[in-house]
């Protein structure tokens, strides 16, 4: 096959790849933390591509649009942990399961009545294309894949060299002793929840030039966002990073070689994984159940 | 070490989980910068006592105080700002974080930093303080859980069989520190090791099935270990 | 032998009810709530016995759809054999999709689940597209030929077939609640100990359970392609998984009238709410976190026991406590 293919291939599986790890990120992080699958991160996703797209629309702006994009997330994932999540932390995680499905049942919902069921087109930041390795590729997908990684490195930092990532690795492990020592706990949690949040909407909105903005998009990218969670390995940011950007290639190489394979193979991959190491790559299997 | 106020005072406490109850009207006291000990089987619901305590759990009905403030329906987090620290038992300290980190997580919500007072009572922290808390001696984790929690400047300490499982030189310089201690905060101690017990404790609680069946304050009968009687 | 009598009229008498409704209500609802008792039934036993949580219940719903559908659209014209082939081939699907799945945590088995719906989805619109005929679906109205005493092909006989199924289907959970299996499974999800404690193969149990519920699924997904003589990949859309999920605890997890006073409080409210409003998924997201946040008890939880104290309603329920 074309040379030029594969490298644009590979640079097409690194920008998918970096959009489900940040969607696959917060995820992870809220199920580390509060033993929660927050299943409404998809719904901020789609929150964060809409609110973009009607701010570009509005004022011809990009990159402030997305910005616009993750900060609505972020508040409207605020307003869900504060009257939702914030009474059911206790509860084991099936209960806070179903409830945030019907969270992002409802939300989709809610966007279908807002903005009809029409997909929107997104203006794109970049236009430019680049030269690498004599291939010709979109400069904005180099930026997404540049931005997951600054996301990551961010994290981590936060993870391994803040007081509150102290805190945060500290409460993955017992939260109980975390408050025993006079941390906020719940504070804790918002913050962790309103984070994953807005990353969720970022994913969204540097997915809506790739794509078209649509009332589904959550739901299209639901079974990549739980491959990704669960090569992984729930709880995870490592393994969430590897795996997205695994499952990105596994799709676009994948459709190289044979298009409707593409999105089967990832899943293919999943169950391989699953039965060889039922907790992921990269999952604990301590966590408490 | 900051001054001791008050009383800490428990009055008809009743706690389950559940259905299932499992302390029945509990009265006991503990007076300012004492030291008083809690004795009991595994399962007489010394552990359930402290927790509700520190605020884990909620009591059906009862009343605990310190000084004259109510301690009831606090989340724990305030509590354990307000000094009421409690050093859980089974000695969990977070097996991925070092001992600095785990230290300047136990001081962070406090804001005080004064580690010295911790490395004088455990000198051998601060040749760990790099080390995972999970590749740390029993005894080296039960330092690092007093160390913590000394480091929110407690008043009352609440402590759950600090010496379970650990060699008779640990539970020595324990049973030292815990004199040290005694007079700077109030001091409740869950412990089976009776010796250790008679050594320290200014009185001593026996608990039976959750409720207590005797309270021992003559000194005598403390150090001679009489408690056993009731158990 | 007064027991069993009273057993029977514990399935016959909420199903008497439904059948006398066929003379007041309309054809299609009557329809409908039979067809998705059923497929409430199999999402109440795995999370109410079971404790798996599936949103991937679409996935074994087309499974048995599809198997009708490719029997009646290529081979046959049997509605009878129609619906047998998709049972099997929706118990053959969750064997082997079980023999993974089943091994998984909670957390995981949910999230897999949900996928392979998508999965399952995006295979019968796109990549068997030329045998399923993607978004157009396969149309078989026309090729089902009458069946002898009920007529299959026809509403006002299939109603009532779907009225036998029903019955059946709820009958037999009714049974496995009262055997060791029913136990089994109800031991599985307290503590998974325990059950290898007892002697009994967890995996085993779990698998079986899992078969058992899926392939009920997959009859539902039969009796609508049969109901309606078409099948398309909608059935499978992610969109509607939550659907047997919420019947399931708006009627109330775990107990046995819960599916179907469910379903018709779904159905019901559907009917109604989509008449007035187009957006009906909104409102399912919405009703499924307010029951959630209220106690999730569902509709039969809360008036099981007010009706036992009205009525001094039959024996007391069997122990289920955990
Ligand atoms: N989380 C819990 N849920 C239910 N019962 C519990 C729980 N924790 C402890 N118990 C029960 O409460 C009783 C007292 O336990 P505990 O307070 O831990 O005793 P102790 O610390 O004196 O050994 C025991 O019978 C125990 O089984
Ligand atoms: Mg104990």
């Amino acid at each position: 096959m074309d040379a030029n293919l594969w490298v644009s291939g590979v640079v097409y599986g690194l920008s998918m790849g970096s959009i489900f790890f940040l969607l696959a990120a917060g995820l992870s992080l809220c199920f580390g933390l509060m033993r929660i699958i927050s299943l409404d991160q998809l719904l901020y996703y789609s929150l964060g591509a809409y609110v973009a797209y009607q701010v570009n629309v509005a004022t011809g702006l990009t990159w402030p649009a997305m910005v616009c994009g993750a900060l609505a997330a972020g508040a409207l994932s605020w307003v869900v942990e504060r009257w939702v999540f914030d009474r059911i932390y206790a509860r084991e995680i099936t209960f806070t399961m179903i409830t945030s499905f019907g969270i992002l049942v409802a939300g989709v919902g809610a966007i279908k009545y807002v903005w009809g069921l029409v997909p929107r087109p997104m203006g794109i930041p970049v236009e430019a294309q680049v030269a690498l390795l004599g291939v010709n590729v979109p400069v904005y997908r180099i930026i997404v894949i540049g931005v997951a990684l600054a996301v990551y490195g961010l994290i981590q930092w936060v993870l391994n060299r803040t007081i509150v990532g102290t805190a945060i690795r500290a409460a993955v492990e017992d939260v109980d002793q975390v408050e025993g020592l006079g941390v906020d706990v719940y504070r804790l949690f918002t913050g962790t929840f309103v984070g994953a949040g807005m990353l969720s909407g970022l994913a969204g909105a540097l997915h809506g030039p790739l794509v078209m903005v649509d009332p589904q998009m959550g739901l299209e990218v639901v079974p990549f966002v739980f491959m990704v969670v669960i090569i992984g390995g729930l709880g995870s940011l490592k393994g969430t990073l590897v795996s997205a950007f695994l499952v990105g290639q596994v799709v676009s190489l994948g459709s190289l070689i044979y298009a409707p394979l593409a999105q089967m193979a990832p899943f293919a991959a999943m169950l391989l994984i699953l039965l060889w190491k039922p907790t992921g790559l990269y999952g604990s299997a301590l966590l408490r159940r | 070490m900051s001054h001791h106020h008050g009383a800490l005072s428990v009055e008809g406490l009743h706690v389950a989980y559940g259905e299932a109850q499992v302390l029945f009207d509990v009265h006991l006291t503990v007076p300012p910068g004492g030291l008083v000990a809690c004795v009991g089987r595994n399962g007489a619901g010394k552990t359930t006592l402290l927790r509700t305590i520190a605020g884990f759990l909620r009591p059906r009905a009862g009343q605990v105080r310190y000084g004259d403030v109510d301690l009831v329906g606090r989340k724990p987090y305030e509590l354990a700002r307000m000094g009421i620290r409690y050093v859980q038992q089974d000695k969990r300290v977070f097996a991925d974080l070092t001992v600095r980190e785990n230290l300047r997580l136990a001081s962070s919500a406090t804001g005080d930093w004064d580690w010295d007072a911790v490395f004088r009572y455990f000198p051998r922290l601060k040749a760990l303080l790099d080390r995972k808390g999970g590749y740390l001696s029993g005894g080296e984790r039960q330092m690092l859980m007093i160390g913590r929690a000394l480091l929110g400047r407690p008043k009352v300490l609440l402590v759950d069989e600090p010496t379970e499982g650990l060699a008779p030189a640990v539970v020595e310089q324990l049973g030292g520190v815990f004199q040290e201690l005694k007079g700077q905060a109030t001091i409740l101690l869950v412990e089976q090791n009776l010796p250790l017990v008679g050594r320290v404790a200014d009185k001593v609680y026996a608990v039976k099935e959750g409720r207590v069946v005797a309270e021992i304050t003559d000194r005598e009968a403390i150090r001679s270990a009489a408690v056993e009687a009731y158990l | 032998m007064n027991g069993r009598l009273r057993w029977w009229a514990g399935v016959l008498v909420p199903f008497a009810l439904l059948a006398a409704g066929r003379w007041v209500l309309p054809l299609p609802f009557v329809v409908e709530v039979l067809i998705f008792s059923v497929y409430t039934m199999a999402c109440n036993f795995l999370l109410g016995r079971v404790g798996f949580i599936s949103f991937g219940q679409p996935a074994y719903l087309a499974a048995g759809a599809y198997g009708t559908a490719f029997y009646l659209y290529y081979f046959g014209r049997d509605p009878l054999v129609g619906i047998l082939v998709g049972l099997a081939s929706g118990a053959v699907f969750s064997a082997l999709v079980g023999l993974v799945f089943v091994r998984l945590r909670s957390d995981y088995f949910a999230l897999v689940n949900l996928a392979l719906a998508v999965i399952v989805y995006h295979l019968m619109q796109k990549v068997l597209a030329p045998i399923t005929k993607g978004d157009n679906g396969l149309w078989f109205l026309d090729r089902m030929s009458s069946t002898p005493l009920l007529d299959l092909a026809r509403p006002d006989g299939f109603v009532w077939f779907a009225w036998l199924v029903a019955v059946g289907v709820w009958a037999l959970y009714k049974y496995l609640d009262d055997t060791v299996f029913g136990a089994c499974c109800l031991a599985t999800k307290t503590n998974e100990d325990k059950v290898k404690f007892l002697g009994y193969h967890d995996f085993k149990v779990r698998w079986t359970a899992f078969v058992l519920a899926n392939t009920t699924a997959a009859l539902a997904g039969s009796l609508y392609g049969v109901y309606f003589g078409f099948v398309s990949p909608e059935m499978a859309s992610a969109a509607r998984a939550a659907d047997p999920v919420v019947v399931t605890i708006l009627g109330g997890t775990g107990t046995l009238y819960g599916p179907l006073v469910g379903a018709v409080a779904f159905v019901g409210m559907k009917d109604l709410v989509s008449g007035v409003v187009g957006n009906w998924e909104f409102f399912v997201g919405l009703l499924l976190v307010v029951i959630m946040l209220a106690g999730e008890r569902g509709i039969w939880g809360t008036l099981e026991p007010w009706l036992r104290r009205r009525l001094v309603w039959r024996r007391p329920a069997p122990a289920l406590q955990e």
